[in-house]
């Protein structure tokens, strides 16, 4: 083969997968966004065990996984792996969790679970330390690298005041299911980070949040797309210095999880959870006022079960 | 063992040697192993003698190890060991298969230039300034061309390679993000890479013969090399051969005379000959072959040339001594100056040790550390800054302090590294979004890792408050702050590194409840 042809190929390589990939994309906008999912809680409670058990019991009292994930979905767990700090740090979701979920998904019969998160710390140190690389991989999962503007696509958040267009991941795009799994913890600028603040991983600017009203910008992409389920890690809860923390001594064992379709509902249980009223948090809010989802746990169907 | 097989011996070692370095200079996902690194710049003399005058080191005795043969054998460094000989030979090789009709000749090498060129950076060095030693130190020259060509080079193909396999859903190769002030540092190692193309395609092995710094220490203990190429006069056809392919036009094969101070020891000649006309002669038979004819004078010039290095050499640490103090008290006059990486104690230690090589800028996990130009004014022309622009310093990481191998980052542990201040946070609260914008923000005091930087009540938002006890000028405060186009919290450099206190701490407990669920 000659430099010519070589390029030649090349090329035609490019232009073939371009027309695959927008003919996923052009799937997902035609079928428009997954519609909710009939679930018997609104909101499952679990205090007292390991993150990987409360898992499997939260999610059997929402029907099992089957209810979400189906035969032949892809699906993107998105866990927070934002900073270079081991588990017991608190600063990143649970790994035993995230290999439970996925463990989860292939048994529903998904064909492949993606994991990333747009780190705030160097995207390689936060992969490895957190252990979710090696635990995702191990369970089978693709862990995907997000820290390069070319895994982002343009989309625009009709529902949105002050963040009216964003660049979204391209997988979370091509995806049928989307399983958010923040994990509760202290955060400087939006006090307490939970469901919709973890969101934020999956977009390539952070700073125009940061810019224009961060409390805006995290409630505007909250109403953009709901996940298709929410798990909030409470295993280890830092309580303050967050959201990276500056020691162990910064994390108390809490030993809960929620699970939720409603991102609303889980923030403001997971407020509660913490410690802080959920008034206190502005962009609970306004994304109750955008219509985001339901603050009022007194008139949910909660289910509590404690191990 | 036939002597013609020391030229394929050579050329595996030395493609070799460049294939590290290629491979460490390239190297952006850090799989290299430590020791593979440790081994390779310690055999890199240039690095090597620099670190000499910073930190006592076992590479002193890989030090030995280079001048132990070049004493014995003579140069073979320069075409085995030196990756920016091993450049030049691709080149020259290139050249040679596109002219094959143009040979080598013998021609003397300037040495009053090369001497020059060796007196003058030994001195600028010893005085602190190390231009020369930036500009014409081959390993360094050689990291600059690998780390500034082929990594962006490499890493654009990967990156063009990932997006392909990512249109086609498998994530294998992962894009890397290249830093956005990326053009000069392409322009300046294509400079070096250019010049040098000219020159070995011109005059083969010139360079390591007239303004190479190393090549001229080499070539004054090769002088008193034991071993030596000679031509062996009742053998040799008079045929030319050898000075055909001598790369250092060092070989005058009508006067059967070699040059051996300016041989590279490529063993071209010995692979050349016809028939054994070229032998390595210990130096008792020569001493016996002198006998009759009256000295020259060559061991007088000689002295006399080494002597003014040497003077150099031995004044060097008292010079450096004062330079520092000079640099230190006039600093870097209106602007602060570059923030110098945690392990290189000021700028003062690392501007006059740095041989910029630019091996952390490759190992850096978080590009943070980027080449400059005259940041530090030109005698740092082209050493490593860290740009917060870029990216900031990971807290957990001390790899470039245990790459440098020129001792001007200096090997720290990572507890250690967590209290080193490199620089200090400087709030400008009149910039800050929650000042002009009235608005929640904190970017900064979120990747703060030890919460110097942190919020408290501001009317009824929360406005950054920086603690410089405890900050230790990471730069991620800055690398974070979302104002445009000056950010409203800077780190400025500390002249001199200092040691942070430790960030307080006290146990959290978990408050007593009793419900499971307060909802």
């Amino acid at each position: 083969m000659n430099r010519r042809t070589f390029f030649r190929n090349l090329g035609m390589t490019a232009v073939a997968g371009s027309t695959f990939g927008m003919s996923r994309l052009e799937r997902v906008l035609a079928g428009g966004l997954p519609r909710a999912i009939e679930v018997p809680y609104d909101l499952v409670a679990l205090r007292g065990g390991e993150p990987d058990v409360m898992f499997d019991q939260g999610i059997a009292a929402l029907g099992g996984i089957g209810a979400f994930v189906k035969k032949g979905h892809k699906v993107v767990v998105k866990p927070n792996i934002g900073w270079d700090v081991p588990p017991e740090r608190g600063g990143n979701t649970n790994p035993a969790l995230i290999k439970r979920i996925i463990e989860h998904c292939y048994q529903a019969g998904a064909t492949k679970v993606y994991v990333f998160d747009h780190t705030c710390d160097a995207w390689q140190k936060c992969y490895a330390n957190s252990g979710i690389e090696s635990i995702a991989r191990d369970a089978g999962a693709t862990v995907v690298p997000a820290n390069s503007e070319g895994y982002y696509q343009k989309v625009s958040i009709p529902g949105g005041l002050s963040l009216t267009e964003a660049k979204e991941h391209e997988l979370v795009l091509s995806s049928d299911v989307f399983i958010n799994v923040p994990v509760l913890k202290n955060h400087g600028g939006a006090q307490l980070t939970m469901a919709m603040k973890n969101l934020m991983g999956n977009v390539w600017d952070r700073r125009t949040w940061h810019r224009n009203d961060l409390h805006q910008c995290i409630a505007d992409f909250a109403t953009y797309r709901k996940p298709t389920l929410n798990v909030l890690d409470a295993s280890l809860v830092m309580k303050r210095n967050g959201p990276r923390g500056v020691s162990v001594d910064d994390v108390v064992p809490m030993k809960s999880q929620l699970l939720s379709t409603d991102m609303v509902a889980l923030d403001v249980a997971g407020s509660k959870l913490f410690g802080m009223n959920p008034d206190d948090i502005r962009y609970i809010g306004i994304a109750v006022s955008q219509g985001v989802g339901r603050p009022d746990l007194e008139n949910l169907n909660i289910k509590r079960i404690v191990l | 063992m036939s002597l013609a097989r020391l030229k394929r011996i050579r050329v595996v070692v030395s493609v070799l040697i460049l294939l590290v370095s290629g491979f460490l200079f390239v190297d952006w996902g850090n799989i290299a192993p430590p020791g593979l690194r440790s081994l390779l710049v310690s055999l890199q003399l240039g690095p090597a003698v620099t670190k000499l005058f910073t930190a006592v080191n076992l590479w002193l005795i890989s030090l030995a190890i280079v001048l132990l043969v070049t004493i014995l054998f003579g140069r073979v460094y320069c075409s085995s060991l030196c990756p920016l000989g091993t450049i030049q030979d691709i080149i020259i090789r290139q050249s040679r298969r596109s002219r094959p009709r143009k040979w080598f000749r013998y021609r003397q090498a300037p040495y009053v230039l090369h001497y020059a060129v060796l007196t003058a950076t030994l001195l600028t060095a010893a005085a602190g300034s190390m231009i020369l030693v930036n500009v014409l130190e081959p390993f360094s020259i050689a990291g600059r061309i690998l780390g500034g060509l082929a990594r962006p080079a490499l890493m654009t193909l990967n990156n063009v390679g990932a997006s392909i396999l990512a249109l086609l859903d498998v994530y294998a190769l992962s894009a890397i993000p290249s830093p956005p002030s990326a053009l000069l540092h392409l322009i300046l190692p294509a400079v070096f890479l250019t010049g040098l193309v000219l020159l070995a395609r011109a005059r083969g092995r010139l360079f390591c013969n007239s303004l190479c710094p190393v090549g001229a220490l080499l070539g004054l203990v090769s002088r008193a090399s034991v071993f030596r190429i000679v031509i062996n006069e009742s053998t040799c056809r008079d045929c030319g051969l050898c000075e055909k392919v001598c790369k250092a036009e060092c070989i005058d094969s009508k006067a059967k005379t070699i040059d051996f101070q300016a041989c590279v020891s490529c063993f071209n000649c010995l692979d050349a000959c016809p028939t054994v006309g070229l032998k390595y002669e210990g130096f008792h038979v020569r001493r016996a072959a002198r006998a009759l004819p009256a000295p020259d004078g060559g061991r007088r010039k000689f002295l006399r040339a080494a002597s003014l290095p040497l003077a150099g050499l031995l004044t060097g640490g008292g010079l450096r001594d004062v330079s520092d103090t000079v640099r230190q008290v006039r600093g870097p006059v209106g602007t602060p100056g570059p923030v110098t990486p945690p392990g290189s104690s000021g700028q003062a230690h690392f501007s006059s040790a740095c041989t910029a090589c630019h091996l952390c800028v490759s190992v850096c996990p978080t590009q943070v550390l980027q080449p400059s130009l005259l940041e530090y004014g030109w005698g740092g022309i082209f050493q490593p800054r860290m740009d917060y622009t870029v990216s900031y310093c990971n807290y957990e990481c001390v790899l470039c302090g245990e790459v440098c191998p020129s001792g001007a980052i200096l090997k720290l542990g990572v507890e250690e590294k967590k209290l080193t201040q490199i620089g200090k946070a400087r709030f400008i609260k009149d910039d800050c979004i929650v000042i002009t914008k009235k608005k929640d923000c904190a970017a900064c005091a979120e990747h703060c890792p030890t919460k110097a930087v942190r919020m408290v009540p501001h009317e009824n938002l929360r406005l950054p408050e920086v603690n410089n006890d405890i900050c230790v000028g990471c730069g991620a405060c800055e690398h974070a702050c979302p104002v445009e186009p000056r950010r409203a919290i800077l780190v400025e450099p500390n002249l001199l590194h200092l040691k942070a206190k430790e960030p307080p701490s006290e146990k959290m407990e978990l408050e007593p409840t009793n419900e499971a669920f307060p909802f």
